[in-house]
């Protein structure tokens, strides 16, 4: 090692210590750079006074807000929404202006690192040491070739949770494909919300996030989707509210249901604490009693051939009397369901009074167009897909699919083809090799695990513990923590100790305690990144994030560390990732496509797409008027659309339909019937089935994401820790709602420290009486409880929900349920 | 001269604290000492319980009773724009202002920090301030209160001063959603996602808060202890801009 690398090591050690004080002067040398934040202030070039600007993505929650950072003497000291992009609109949420303390956050790590204790485990310090990234990416690319040289390359699994876009996430994809790992990528997706996406999926073909017009809807039924607490884009969504609320003739009409009262309910016209899991019989009943009272939309669900409505409660129909339009099944779910799910039913199993189940439904039934909106809190239960179809089926019967003030889906950029061609690269193993035998570790799309799931993330760590179906050997996270955020993350705990761990946060985690190698990424702000929207008003938009400065640390972009690693791998895969060469020269490629379809706001380059920070282009081109399907002509939408092309291109399903009866459920119904004990006759329509909730306690525990919550990082913000809870909360202290009633039957007073059990852990936390939390149900934010995650994260109470949730999943949509977990509570 | 004032929308605003982190990015607050807040209220019983919010900043009262009790004048109204502004280089910290103040709006932060490990310790000052934080804004006015707090005073909302007291001369209202005016709207203004809040001249007659204040009937918190705050709130007409609460049965 020449005197050079001698130094740079020394240096990198030094900053990932933190022990820079004492380093200046260290054999008197001082290495350029080797400074604290606050000395490198002091040596700062004289201040020219010039603020630049540059775009960038917020990180904090998918929304994918456009910011402008503001950056001042290279200390970036503002971040604002950018006026001309289209989520933002200039404006951010709580969470937004608060970026720059990610970037500055003394926690971070500061340079690539490897474990020298090789022990493993939450009081075992990982002994990290500093490494060159060179050494770090050697080692990687080592093991993976020794994997696929031995024939065991699926034993490599690449995690993942909030990728972005093509620049990093989207290049797993190819990378899996040419290894050979059916491994790689696991995205979270079922510990995120694929109970919403599947579905959809199963009703109306699409496997996706609705987009939503809600500025043109006249009533918004929301059921557990926190618009004003969480709900992505909960920017834009605020932007909305006001609007809606304020501005807009007539005032839209607000019905929201949930486990307790949030700022969402607050605010709302008709507040519904439902029982938890039974928002699907609450929909049930909406569905009853729009069919009885004739309230369906006719020219998108169709009627009686003879105009008579005969829905009337407890009778069947004959469904040759019925004319189906753009629906398919109707009469038939009618028939095996609706018919008894009267509003009175379901009072008894919501708990929600049957006056105001009905005064719901009207308002639903009779206020065009209306939109209904669900999210976690109806489908993170073992009936999951029944609620949550129950729920989006409502949208059909009051035709709001693809209408003005309705739902769509959202559309993709144009991006221009990367710089190489994958297919051009596969050797015999990536093509033919004995890996694509195997199984996925998390056996999703088995029949023995989740047949009909996205992913199963929750279930690699504890597969990879038990052996089955194989024990893995290495496993790489990006932008994903499952030692914490799985439930029941203790598992893997267990799981990581077995395995080489790489991990690539830029931020110290529960996961990354476990690693071998730590390959830190930028933060948001240092990054050249794209990032397509997520589903928002179904026009294409795509975003890019402009570093502001350069990195303050020895930290890689991770789509540059999967390009590195890939250039290491032996063979024709090697030569692809040469030929892609960096994430810059991807950006540039994926840019090209902008020249033959420039943005709305003028963007047609890479540089262009530098400066504004967003490619879009409106309109969406589709829409339902008046239950004819209509295609975007360049003027309006003139151009009436053909059955197939409707089945092309919108309703996805076999029939072309908005299928009540799901004909992609039926098609595996032996396999269904077999795992969930489903009745046959029933399984593919929306129906109510009790839900199941583990965990051996007497009380629900339902633990929401806040508005303050930063995914990944809000536990360590000091002002988001502060501001976390304003309802209830203490500067300093987040608390457990609890019924008074329910606190005083077990002798626990206002403010105690409480104790929290189920069947596989336990926790503690302080608790304060709250009306507005259902006396069976226990609610607080998931946020805290972190014992490796950063000094104001560390040991902050209440402690980690994951520890207490049992890992239960909705064997059809793979959906963790992380709602659904019953508990008890005892003073401390 | 302009007399500046701000209206809130209370139908409008979703009690989000965008204003509040706005702020205290924007003025480097110590976390939990938030110059903008947002408080709740809470009543009822099961199943039939309302929330409610009340977001706050300073009033920048026309008659301050603030002022009028400073030993030292330290704390002053700036006849230009009609701000209520502290002098740190005055200000012996007596914390008379804040016992003055009928709202609760002025901050003496020398106290052991809400948020533990305590941040200043993370990012020291070596210049008397209450600390350093890298991502600090260029801004710095001690005189009027701008800037890091040092040790020792009292601080308080500026109505963001540093950028509103740039604004074109004559302007009738600060609307963020006007590109050559964003820089000049105070932050919690400008960051508001669902627009509950604006900033105009309240001695134009033609402003739009004028129009606002007039049209939904604008109201003043504590009107009657004669302040004359230039913060209106609007809240649906006829219903009280100001939360109260109920008496509810008690079971201990």
């Amino acid at each position: 090692m020449n005197l050079l690398e001698t130094l740079i090591s020394r240096r990198r050690f030094l900053q990932a210590s933190g022990a820079t004080a004492a380093a200046v002067g260290v054999g008197g040398a001082v290495v350029p750079g080797l400074t604290t934040l606050t000395e490198a202030r002091a040596t700062a070039a004289p201040s020219s006074g010039q603020t630049t600007i540059t775009k960038n993505i917020c990180h904090q929650c998918p929304a994918r807000c456009g910011i402008d950072v503001y950056t001042t003497d290279g200390r970036v000291h503002a971040i604002w929404g950018t006026s001309d992009h289209p989520i933002s609109n200039g404006k951010l949420c709580p969470k937004g202006p608060l970026g720059t303390y990610i970037l500055y956050d003394p926690d971070r790590w500061k340079g690539p690192m490897k474990r020298t204790n090789p022990k493993k485990g939450r009081n075992e310090d990982p002994k990290f040491v500093p490494i060159s990234w060179d050494e770090a990416l050697d080692t990687v690319a080592a093991r993976l070739n020794a994997l696929r040289d031995k024939g065991e390359s699926h034993r490599f699994a690449l995690c993942y949770g909030r990728g972005w876009g093509a620049s990093c996430a989207g290049l797993q994809g190819t990378f899996g494909k040419l290894y050979g790992s059916p491994n790689v990528p696991i995205g979270h997706s079922s510990m995120c919300s694929d109970g919403s996406i599947v579905a959809k999926k199963a009703l109306d073909g699409n496997e996706g996030y609705n987009a939503y017009d809600y500025i043109n809807a006249n009533m918004l039924l929301m059921f557990g989707v926190g618009f004003l607490d969480a709900f992505r884009p909960y920017n834009n969504n605020m932007q909305v509210w006001g609007y809606i609320r304020g501005v807009k003739v007539p005032k839209t009409r607000v019905t929201a249901v949930d486990v307790h009262i949030n700022p969402t309910l607050a605010a709302a016209d008709r507040a519904l604490l439902i029982k938890p899991g039974t928002d699907g019989a609450l929909a049930l009943a909406i569905a009853h009693y729009i069919l009885v009272n004739g309230l369906w939309e006719r020219s998108f669900v169709g009627d009686f051939k003879d105009g008579v409505n005969r829905f009337k409660p407890g009778e069947t129909v004959d469904p040759a009397t019925f004319q189906e339009k753009w629906v398919k099944g109707l009469v038939d779910w009618w028939n095996v369901e609706l018919k008894d799910r009267t509003p009175k039913w379901a009072e008894g199993v919501t708990t929600i009074y049957e006056r105001d189940i009905i005064a719901t439904a009207h308002e639903f039934g009779t206020t065009r167009p209306a939109i209904a909106l669900f999210e976690r809190g109806v489908h993170a239960h073992s009936n999951g897909i029944l609620n949550g179809m129950a729920v989006h089926s409502l949208n059909a019967l009051v035709g709001s699919m693809y209408a003005k003030g309705g739902l769509m889906n959202q559309m993709g950029p144009s991006y221009g083809p990367l710089p190489a061609n994958y297919e051009d690269y596969l050797d015999d193993w990536a093509k033919d090799g004995d890996w694509k035998k195997q199984p996925r570790i998390d056996m999703k799309g088995h029949e023995d695990g989740y047949l009909l799931a996205r992913n199963m993330l929750q279930e690699v760590g504890p597969n990879s513990l038990k052996g089955k179906p194989y024990k893995l050997d290495t496993i790489m996270f990006y932008q994903t923590n499952p030692v914490w955020t799985a439930p029941n993350g203790q598992v893997w705990e267990e799981a990581l100790k077995e395995l080489f761990v790489i991990d690539t946060s830029p931020f110290p985690s529960e996961t990354a305690m476990m690693a071998d190698l730590i390959l830190p990424d930028h933060t948001y702000l240092e990054r050249l990144q794209d990032a397509p929207t997520y589903p928002f008003q179904g026009w294409p938009m795509t975003q890019l994030r402009v570093p502001a400065i350069k990195p303050l640390y020895d930290t890689k972009y991770f789509g540059d560390v999967l390009i590195e690693i890939g250039k290491r791998i032996k063979g024709p895969m090697g030569e692809y990732y040469k030929a892609l060469d960096n994430t810059e020269n991807v950006l540039r490629h994926l840019a090209k496509g902008f020249e033959k379809n420039p943005g709305d706001n003028g963007v047609n380059s890479f540089e262009s797409w530098k400066e504004k920070g967003v490619w879009y282009k409106k309109p969406y081109l589709w829409r339902q008027i008046d239950g004819e399907f209509y295609e975007w002509d360049g003027q309006d939408y003139n151009r009436k659309m053909s059955e197939s092309e409707v089945k092309e291109k919108l309703l996805k399903t076999e029939s072309g339909k908005f299928e009540f009866r799901s004909s992609w459920l039926e098609a595996k119904a032996d396999w269904i019937a077999e795992k969930t004990g489903r009745d046959r006759s029933k399984l593919m329509f929306p129906h109510w089935e009790e839900p199941k909730h583990p965990g051996g306690g007497d009380l629900y525990m339902v633990t929401p994401k806040v508005a303050l919550h930063a995914e990944g990082r809000g536990a360590n913000i000091p002002i988001a820790i502060a501001n976390l809870q304003p309802a209830l909360g203490g500067r300093d202290t987040v608390y457990i709602e609890i019924n008074p009633a329910t606190a005083r039957a077990r002798g626990i007073r206002d403010g105690d420290r409480v104790r929290i059990k189920s069947e596989v852990g336990t926790i503690e936390g302080y608790c304060k009486y709250y009306e507005g939390v259902r006396p069976d149900t226990l609610v607080f934010p998931m946020e805290h409880g972190h014992w490796a995650h950063g000094r104001w994260a560390k040991g902050r109470l209440p402690g980690h929900c994951g520890e207490v949730t049992v890992n239960q999943s909705d064997r059809i949509t793979g959906q963790c349920n992380y709602y659904t977990t019953k508990v008890s509570i005892e003073r401390a | 001269m302009a007399k500046w004032g701000m209206v809130i929308d209370l139908d409008k605003c979703t009690g989000c604290q965008a204003c509040t982190t706005a702020c205290a990015m924007e003025n480097n607050r110590l976390p939990g000492e938030n110059w903008q807040d947002v408080l709740y209220y809470v009543e009822g019983k099961f199943p039939n319980v309302s929330m409610k919010w009340f977001p706050r900043p300073c009033f920048h009262c026309e008659n301050p009773s603030c002022v009028s009790v400073c030993p030292t004048k330290a704390t002053y109204k700036d006849p230009d724009g009609g701000f209520v502004l502290i002098d740190w280089n005055k200000c012996i910290g007596c914390k008379y202002c804040q016992v003055a103040c009928p709202y609760g709006v002025r901050f003496y932060t020398d106290e052991r920090a809400p948020i533990q490990p305590d941040i200043r310790t993370v990012f020291p000052s070596d210049e008397g301030r209450q600390w350093n934080p890298p991502y600090k804004g260029p801004q710095d006015d001690p005189s009027r209160g701008i800037g890091i707090q040092p040790h020792g005073v009292v601080s308080k909302c500026t109505f963001c001063y540093h950028k509103v007291s740039k604004a074109p001369k004559g302007v009738a209202d600060l609307d963020e959603d006007i590109p050559e005016l964003k820089e000049y709207v105070p932050g919690c203004v400008r960051v508001c996602p669902p627009k509950a809040r604006f900033f105009g001249d309240l001695d134009n007659p033609a402003s739009y808060v004028n129009k606002l204040i007039a049209d939904k009937r604008g109201t003043r918190l504590k009107d009657e202890t004669g302040n004359k705050p230039q913060v209106y709130y609007l809240s649906g007409g006829a219903a009280s801009a100001i939360p109260g609460l109920r008496s509810m049965k008690d079971e201990g």
